[in-house]
């Protein structure tokens, strides 16, 4: 209908949360909660420039193929290139009895790796946010957006990433809290892992109230708390929200959910001084979590992390741009 | 016509549509013994599409092809293309629908070997299964005293024959008592109504069964021997005169259902003044004595000894009829359904039923529209001192073309509306009045004119169904979207109306069993041919009217209780009833197949 324009500098699909309701009252099963989702979709295979998104999404194979042939790689480097660098599996333990971790995984190599990774992911990302402000705010704005204007409204990005207040909004408040929930715990592991690093990933085994140990199992609480919602939410489908899975929901739940198991079998290993478990646990939590963050961040259902906040960021801009000259 | 010529019959057995439960494998096996029946598929049984239709019509050289099932049409050209492809004559493609026939369900296969047997022998089913003819008793019952039940007796009593008119409430009138006005005339309903209640009272012909329900029904067309529960009314209809004395000294009360609850009545009550039989009723579940053994304030009151009897128990009569008539109307939506709209939440969300009491000037409020409260114990309550509101929501399709509830359109609702819309200002001429409509369906005589003066006279009409109503500081908030104006709009009212559709009655599904008729989508009964034959059944001698066979407004339900009338005085003078096809049997057809074609 030519309206592809209209849609692309929409940033309503953005604002809803898939409560529901719509879908539920909707007299002719026009599910219209539904059709936001897949706008979502459609939006985030738009704002991403490579095409890589758009072909995730509509192959299986595709997105299955790039998954495996990161996990290869992250496999391969543990079982080969790393131990040509001297950094081997040893059964030796720590005094205490726990594994020695750092030597077949040493934190320098794999901090500078999480520090490339995050850049790569970020660029993309950031790229990808940039055509969206273009779609979005530059077109769509009658007089230009001032600096201070972007300064002054950039809290509304941060308080949204971190509360997601109009999620909370939505009649059922059952989803925000468990959304919370999995957001806070990725978010604070993610944090921990690419900027935390040294202290995290430690072969002392620290005492049960030391900020690492409880940060860690407040992280995979949360994480486990929201994936169980989400995950028999998709498979009891009772709620119309759950009806439609699409393939990209359940890669991401998926790998989530294999990432935070295998977290848990590493620290489970690591202290009761398993040393080969560790090793297997630890290739295999690598081996989901790369192509799950390389994929699925950028150009995947992941990307909504950025995306929500700033669209809410985007509209205040808008409002502030389009208020001067009514009419 | 050539007794050889190979025929392939297809059965659509698509799943999942209306009530589609006849035994195909049994269909299957039963055509399979025809020897001219070359081939038989079933839609399920996959594969099948047009290559192989046309291969296997290649190879057995079809002449004829019958397809069967609910709704056979739906497949037919793609039938038509491969015959006319394979140079055959693309009008042999047969259709055998099942609904047509009433066929829904195992109970009907017999008559569904009938149909498919009448195709495969090319004789139309109509001609076979001529039904034969039975003796019929005069006498005629009436099933619901609403205006379409009251038309019907009066057409039959004004024949000279006998009616016996049941209704199951302690009045006659149904739901049209109820109404303030009548679209598009804006007559008083009350006004057409009583008239007519009056002259089925006094009518010699017509015996009035209040209080009364069917509970069985054995015998056949012409012949019905129906069993009727009379529950007790415990107020002696030929004594009573009516008074009221009763009703002045009972303690208990409970809500008007003929104000649909918007008044209080007594445990002892008649439903409205000009209630027809005009005399008194126990409600036996608020009556005090009823309930604990003391009270009987009412039959020391009563001056006529005798005539109240607390004690009085259910009694059961008997009669034989030749004809029956259907007309046990509908029941309104109920709006609780809805949590969005907040009815019964809020005090000033009114069903239209409510609405109109809140309009008649013998409802609560003398007429006059005025703001509802809630009373102590959480009620809503109305009373003449509250104030009048200033804007007035009528929200269309409430419970109406919603797959959610019921799916088709309440036919009335539009029209009654606009009613509303006229009256509210009728009586409020400073008021605002926002209708809220998906599409307007206006479709009768006048009723289009109606709806332009309706317009005319300053109404907001929004298209758009409405999301939810909300109350916020007292006021009623509406929020939707206005898909003319292509924006989401929020409106702070007053008042909100809300237009609930039409369902069919309780009871209407047991009643069906007791008569052996069917019931269509949606749970209204099903009429023999909606085109063709509208009041009658499959059922010979059982006739419908009204809204019970679905959604209509007063004329159409005053002409169908007319129409059904003539049904049955065509049978009552001709002194017999045609059977309906639920009597045919396959041995029948067969009989009549021998007649018909000795050759066979």
């Amino acid at each position: 209908m030519g309206l592809q324009g209209a849609i692309e500098s929409s940033v309503e699909p953005w604002l809803c949360y898939y409560c529901g309701d719509c879908s539920k009252t909707c007299p002719r099963d026009a599910n219209p909660g539904e059709l936001m989702m897949s706008m979502r979709r459609y939006l985030t295979s738009k704002y991403d420039w490579t095409g890589l998104s758009k072909k995730f999404y509509t192959s299986e194979i595709w997105e299955l193929a790039w998954i495996i042939v990161f996990a290869t790689l992250v496999i391969f480097s543990f079982m080969f290139v790393l131990p040509a660098f001297g950094y081997h599996f040893t059964r030796e333990l720590t005094p205490e009895g726990g594994v020695k971790v750092n030597a077949f995984a040493p934190i320098a190599i794999i901090e500078a790796f999480d520090w490339i990774m995050a850049a790569v992911v970020a660029s993309l990302l950031i790229s990808n946010i940039l055509r969206m402000y273009y779609k979005i705010v530059w077109k769509n704005s009658a007089t230009t957006v001032s600096v201070w204007v972007h300064v002054r409204e950039f809290w509304r990005l941060l308080y949204n990433f971190a509360v997601q207040p109009k999620f909370s909004k939505c009649d059922d408040k059952r989803y925000w809290i468990s959304h919370w929930f999995l957001m806070s715990g990725y978010t604070i592991m993610f944090i921990v892992i690419v900027v935390f690093l040294p202290w995290f990933q430690t072969e002392e085994i620290l005492p049960v109230w030391d900020p690492q140990r409880w940060l860690g199992y407040y992280a995979t609480f949360g994480l486990l708390f929201g994936l169980g919602v989400a995950i028999l939410g998709r498979l009891k489908k009772t709620d119309i929200k759950f009806r439609f899975s699409h393939i990209s929901d359940w890669l991401f739940l998926v790998m989530l959910t294999l990432t935070v198991i295998t977290g848990i079998l590493i620290h489970i290993f690591r202290i009761s001084g398993m040393p080969l478990a560790t090793y297997i646990s630890y290739i295999a939590h690598m081996a989901v979590l790369v192509p799950m963050i390389l994929i699925e961040v950028p150009f995947s259902k992941w990307s909504h992390l950025a995306y929500r906040p700033f669209a809410v960021y985007f509209t205040q801009l808008l409002k502030n741009a389009n208020s001067k000259n009514p009419g | 016509m050539n007794e050889n010529s190979p025929i392939g019959v297809f059965f659509y057995d698509i799943p999942g549509v209306g009530t589609d439960q006849v035994d195909y494998t049994a269909l299957c096996s039963f055509v399979s013994r025809f020897s001219e029946v070359k081939k038989v598929w079933r839609y399920s049984n996959l594969p099948w599409n047009e290559s192989i239709i046309r291969n296997c019509l290649v190879e057995n050289g079809f002449e004829r092809i019958i397809i069967a099932g609910s709704i056979p049409g739906t497949i037919k050209s793609l039938f038509t293309k491969v015959m006319a492809l394979s140079g055959k004559d693309p009008g042999s493609v047969e259709l055998v629908s099942f609904s047509k026939y009433g066929i829904h369900s195992v109970k009907e296969s017999e008559r569904a070997e009938a149909l498919m047997h009448c195709a495969i022998k090319d004789i139309p089913f109509e001609i076979a299964a001529m039904p034969g003819e039975a003796q019929v008793n005069p006498a005629t019952l009436i099933i619901g005293a609403g205006i379409a039940g009251i038309q019907a007796s009066l057409e039959i009593a004004n024949s000279n024959a006998l009616v016996y008119l049941l209704e199951k409430s302690g009045t006659i009138g149904g739901k049209m008592a109820t109404f303030d006005k009548t679209f598009p005339t804006l007559d008083c309903a009350a006004c057409i109504l009583t008239p007519k209640m009056v002259e089925v009272n006094q009518h010699s012909n017509i015996r009035l069964l209040t209080c009364s329900e069917v509970k069985s029904v054995s015998g056949g067309p012409g012949n019905y021997s129906v069993t009727i529960t009379q529950h007790a009314r415990r107020v002696n209809v030929r004594t009573c005169i009516g008074c009221g004395t009763c009703a002045e000294k009972c303690p208990a009360q409970a809500p008007s259902e003929f104000d649909s609850a918007t008044t209080m009545r007594k445990a002892i009550y008649m439903p409205f003044p000009q209630a027809v039989p005009n005399k008194y009723m126990v409600d036996a579940s608020t009556c005090l004595y009823l309930k604990n053994g003391k009270c009987k304030a009412c039959v020391k009151a009563c001056p006529v000894p005798g005539c109240i009897n607390l004690d009085e128990q259910d009694t059961e009569i008997n009669i034989i009829v030749g004809n029956i008539i259907v007309a046990t109307g509908y029941k309104p939506f109920d709006a609780k359904r809805m949590p969005q709209y907040g009815y019964g939440k809020y005090p000033n969300v009114l069903t239209s039923l409510e609405f109109e009491r809140l309009l008649n000037a013998s409802g609560p409020t003398g007429g006059n529209i005025h703001l509802r409260s809630m009373d102590k114990k959480g009620n809503p309550i109305f009373n003449t001192e509250a104030e009048k509101p200033e804007r007035v929501a009528i929200i269309h399709c409430v419970g109406s073309r919603d797959k959610n509830f019921n799916k088709y359109c309440s036919r009335v609702c539009c029209m009654y509306s606009l009613k509303f819309a006229h009256l509210v200002l009728d009586k409020l001429p400073d008021a605002e009045v926002y209708e809220y409509f998906i599409d307007m369906r206006a479709f009768g005589k006048g009723y289009e004119e109606f709806y332009e003066r309706i317009r005319e006279e300053g109404i907001v009409m929004i298209r758009g169904k409405t999301a939810m109503v909300e109350e916020i500081d007292g006021k009623l908030q509406l929020r939707g979207e206005d898909i003319l104006e292509n924006r989401l709009h929020e409106r702070t009212v007053d008042m909100v109306i809300l237009s609930t559709g039409l369902e069919p009655s309780d009871d209407t599904r047991i009643l069906a069993d007791i008569l052996g008729i069917h019931l269509s989508e949606g749970g209204w009964l099903e009429e023999a041919n909606y085109t063709t034959d509208p009041t009658g059944t499959f059922k010979g001698g059982i006739y419908l009217a009204g809204t019970c066979q679905g959604p209509r407004d007063i004329p159409d339900s005053v002409a169908q209780g007319s129409a059904a009338a003539a049904r049955v005085i065509q049978n009552i003078i001709r002194g017999s009833v045609t059977n309906g096809l639920t009597e045919i049997t396959t041995a029948q057809i067969e009989k009549n197949l021998q007649e018909l074609f000795p050759v066979h």
